[in-house]
């Protein structure tokens, strides 16, 4: 046995020593790509690497991060599809007092799957898409300061979502002895160390391996914007949204490797017998304070970016800058230094001793100023602004109007009298649905809108980024409004049936509620099934941008750097991309749905000049062509409010 | 000392700040005058601190990041101011195009 120990640590030590050894042999940290000859055996690290390499091993090696960032997006794409579709079948199920479509153990597990895809299989990487996408263009870096390191982490998220979704998969195929887990997302211990489903350590692991891509994107993150900003980039005018990730770069720093350090443990005490949250050790309560001591900085991980996006793009379209920048800024820093000390806020419950709730409530109420800021700014930015009713800027004042309702029902439960009334009610469930789908979903939803043009070269169909709009719109308000009502009656969270809440209010009215906030959610549905068929149908076959500035920024003196890489592209491809009936042909090519040469010269834009547009008569804009273009635009002063009802008309 | 590093529109930027600071003096003081549930020198202590942590952490962030962009400014204004002296300076010469720094 000892002998064993012994060559056991003897190889550990060789490995290590091999390790070091081909980590001391890496000459250029930054080299392009590692499949090019050069770099990772110290020869040639040049960029010799002039093309990528075409298909799947273009995918499976680039360290590019404008593809890294098209990898993230679609990972991120199909988890929300996967959380989106959990969510249906959880307010199926509750359309009826005693539960329509599952068991209690199949919808527990879903309840819990849904909350963990949508925060880190979708919330996260979704950010990271952007931000790897357009960060480094922003700022006028050639890349992430470590591109390998970049790519390491977006792989370690598949086999991160496979792990949690392990336990769906494997329990037909063991008879039921892994089964998906039904922890909750919060993971509250003694629940999560008592269940012997092996599908929940399955879960832990992989959320670990989430944590570890996130720390390493947010490394990345912090070391371009130090270090790669381009020669006319500095911190005075480094744009909103980079700020935005710097900070949630940092908030990650801190908070993910406490995620993980929790997480070990709760796996050491599940099975290596620790008992680091048991009665004798640390207690339930040292989970909670882990769990929360990550999970409340993680809003702010995940909504600082989109409040970044919406801080970028919304000015675009009220043909005006940014109202307070410099405010929007140190507001961002403000809430991320707040977000650390509020974490008790969630367990005002538990019985902490009066004085802690007293301190965790104070900083609760003051984090809500630098919030509070914010929705300030974008307001003024939009009064008497020339506004372009695209589908981006519809997101932007759609995420607007659901911060004030996400963020003010938030500020009654920080205070400790109101949270302990609704604790762990529908409304708890209202109030952060609001933010993380009507702030944090919109958020992004307007920077796939708004950067369309870019990643893809091409332009989406207009009308249905409006159905999608109004219809994400209206499904997100129904189904969330009717939960806050719902925490009002006292209905508990979770719950898979709800006959025995009948005793907390009527049954008839929680039914009625819980049934609108199950067509809320499937008018969502419906939205986001248009939404996926305009993503991939206008990415495959919809116009090419054939203009560097789609959205007609110049004109207020607002186009960024990356709308000046995107012409430059084009206007490279042009020159040297081969011959011009080679280009026209692709064109027509991909035009072969029916269009015309009108519609070749014209691409949609979407909120570009009127006059242009007014002349587009594209089959993907059957909408109606000038006459609705001419009503969008709000003129500054007159009388917005005739045009705006007219508009959302 | 913070007249040289801010100047009086950065001042301004960061009452935006100072708000949110002020909210946590009032509640120090506050529990720190009425104590309802008695004082104990631990929790009592972890109380304040608590707050007081947050707060200073506050300031300090504050400080730095407004030290960073107004110096980043005044470097921006001074190359600026450079290169328009420059160009004064060359004349017709140049033809309109960028001097070299």
């Amino acid at each position: 046995m000892a002998a064993e120990q012994l060559l056991l640590t003897g190889l550990m030590g060789v490995l290590l020593l091999v390790v070091i050894a081909l980590l001391g042999r890496v000459e250029d940290w930054r080299s392009y790509t590692p499949l090019a000859g050069g770099g990772a055996y110290g020869g040639d690290s040049a960029h010799v690497h002039e093309e990528k390499p075409a298909g799947l091993i273009r995918w499976l090696t680039t360290v590019d991060h404008k593809d890294i960032g098209l990898l993230y997006g679609t990972y991120a794409i199909i988890a929300f599809a996967v959380g989106g579709l959990m969510a249906v079948g959880i307010r199926l199920q509750l359309i009826t007092p005693e539960g329509t479509a599952f068991g209690n153990q199949f919808y527990n597990a879903i309840l819990t799957s849904h909350g963990i895809t949508m925060l880190f299989l979708f919330g996260t990487p979704i950010i990271a898409a952007f931000a790897n996408y357009f960060v480094p263009l922003l700022i006028g870096a050639d890349d992430m300061a470590f591109p390998r390191i970049n790519a390491i982490a977006f792989w370690l998220l598949p086999p991160g979502a496979i792990l949690i979704w392990a336990g769906f998969f494997l329990e037909p195929l063991t008879g039921g002895t892994i089964q998906a887990a039904q922890t909750s997302w919060t993971m509250y211990t003694p629940l999560s160390v008592e269940q012997v489903n092996p599908g929940v350590d399955l879960m832990l692991l992989g959320l670990h391996l989430t944590g570890v891509s996130a720390t390493m994107g947010a490394i990345n993150f912090i070391a371009t914007i130090f270090t790669e900003r381009g020669d006319d980039v500095n911190w005075a005018n480094l744009d909103i949204f980079s700020w935005t990730i710097l900070t949630q770069s940092a908030l990650i720093l801190f908070a993910f490797p406490l995620l993980g350090s929790a997480l070990v443990m709760l796996l050491m005490d599940r099975n290596l017998g620790t008992l680091f949250f048991a009665q004798e050790g640390g207690g339930a309560m040292l989970w909670q304070h882990l769990f929360w001591f990550f999970g409340h900085p993680e809003v702010y991980i995940l909504v600082l970016p989109p409040m970044g996006l919406v801080s970028l793009i919304l000015p675009k379209f009220a043909g005006r800058k940014l109202f307070g920048f410099k405010f929007v800024v140190y507001s961002t820093l403000a809430i991320g230094v707040l977000s650390f000390g509020v974490w008790a806020h969630h367990m005002f419950s538990t019985g902490m001793d009066p004085r802690l709730q007293a301190s965790f409530m104070a900083v609760s109420l003051a984090i809500a100023v630098p919030s509070a800021v914010k929705t300030f700014n974008w307001i003024t930015t939009l009064w008497n602004g020339s506004l372009r009713l695209t589908t981006p800027m519809l997101f932007c004042i759609g995420f607007v109007s659901n911060f004030i309702i996400g963020g003010i029902t938030g500020v009654f439960l920080a205070s400790v009298p109101v949270d302990l009334i609704l604790h762990d009610t529908y409304y708890v469930v209202g109030h952060f649905h609001y933010i993380v789908m009507g702030v944090i979903g919109f958020g992004a939803f307007a920077g796939i809108y708004y950067w369309f043009p870019v990643f893809t070269g091409r332009m989406y169909q207009k009308k249905l980024g409006k159905a999608h709009f109004w219809l994400s719109m209206v499904g997100t308000n129904v189904t969330f409004f009717a939960m806050l009502l719902l925490g009002y009656l006292g209905m508990p969270r979770r719950y898979a049936t709800y006959e025995v809440a009948a005793g907390v209010a009527p049954l008839d009215l929680l039914t009625l509620s819980h049934q609108a906030a199950s067509v809320g959610a499937l008018i969502l549905l419906i939205g986001q099934i248009i939404f996926v068929w305009n993503f991939a149908q206008s990415w495959l076959e919809g116009p090419e941008v054939d203009e560097g500035d789609p959205w007609d920024l110049e004109k207020t003196g607002q186009k960024t750097k990356e709308f000046q890489w995107h012409e430059d592209r084009i206007s490279t491809a042009l020159t040297d991309g081969g011959s011009e009936s080679g280009e026209s042909g692709t064109t027509s090519e991909l035009r072969s749905d029916g269009g015309s040469e009108s519609e070749e010269e014209e691409v949609v834009t979407d909120g570009g000049s009127t006059s242009e547009e007014s002349g587009t008569s594209s089959e993907l804009r059957s909408d109606g062509g000038s006459e609705s273009e001419e009503e969008e635009v709000v003129t500054d002063g007159g009388s917005t409010s005739e045009e705006s009802g007219t508009s959302s008309e | 000392m913070s007249e040289k590093v801010f100047d009086r529109e950065t001042l301004l930027d960061l009452t935006v700040n100072v708000i949110p600071f002020g909210i946590l003096v009032i509640f120090f003081v506050g529990y720190l005058l009425f104590s309802p549930w008695g004082f104990d020198s631990v929790i009592s202590g972890i109380q304040l601190a608590i707050i007081a942590v947050f707060g200073i952490g506050l300031m300090i962030l504050t400080y730095y990041s407004g030290a960073a962009v107004s110096k980043a400014e005044m470097r921006t204004e001074a190359a600026l101011e450079a290169e328009e002296t420059a160009e004064l300076e060359s004349g017709d010469e140049t033809d309109g195009e960028e001097t070299p720094e």
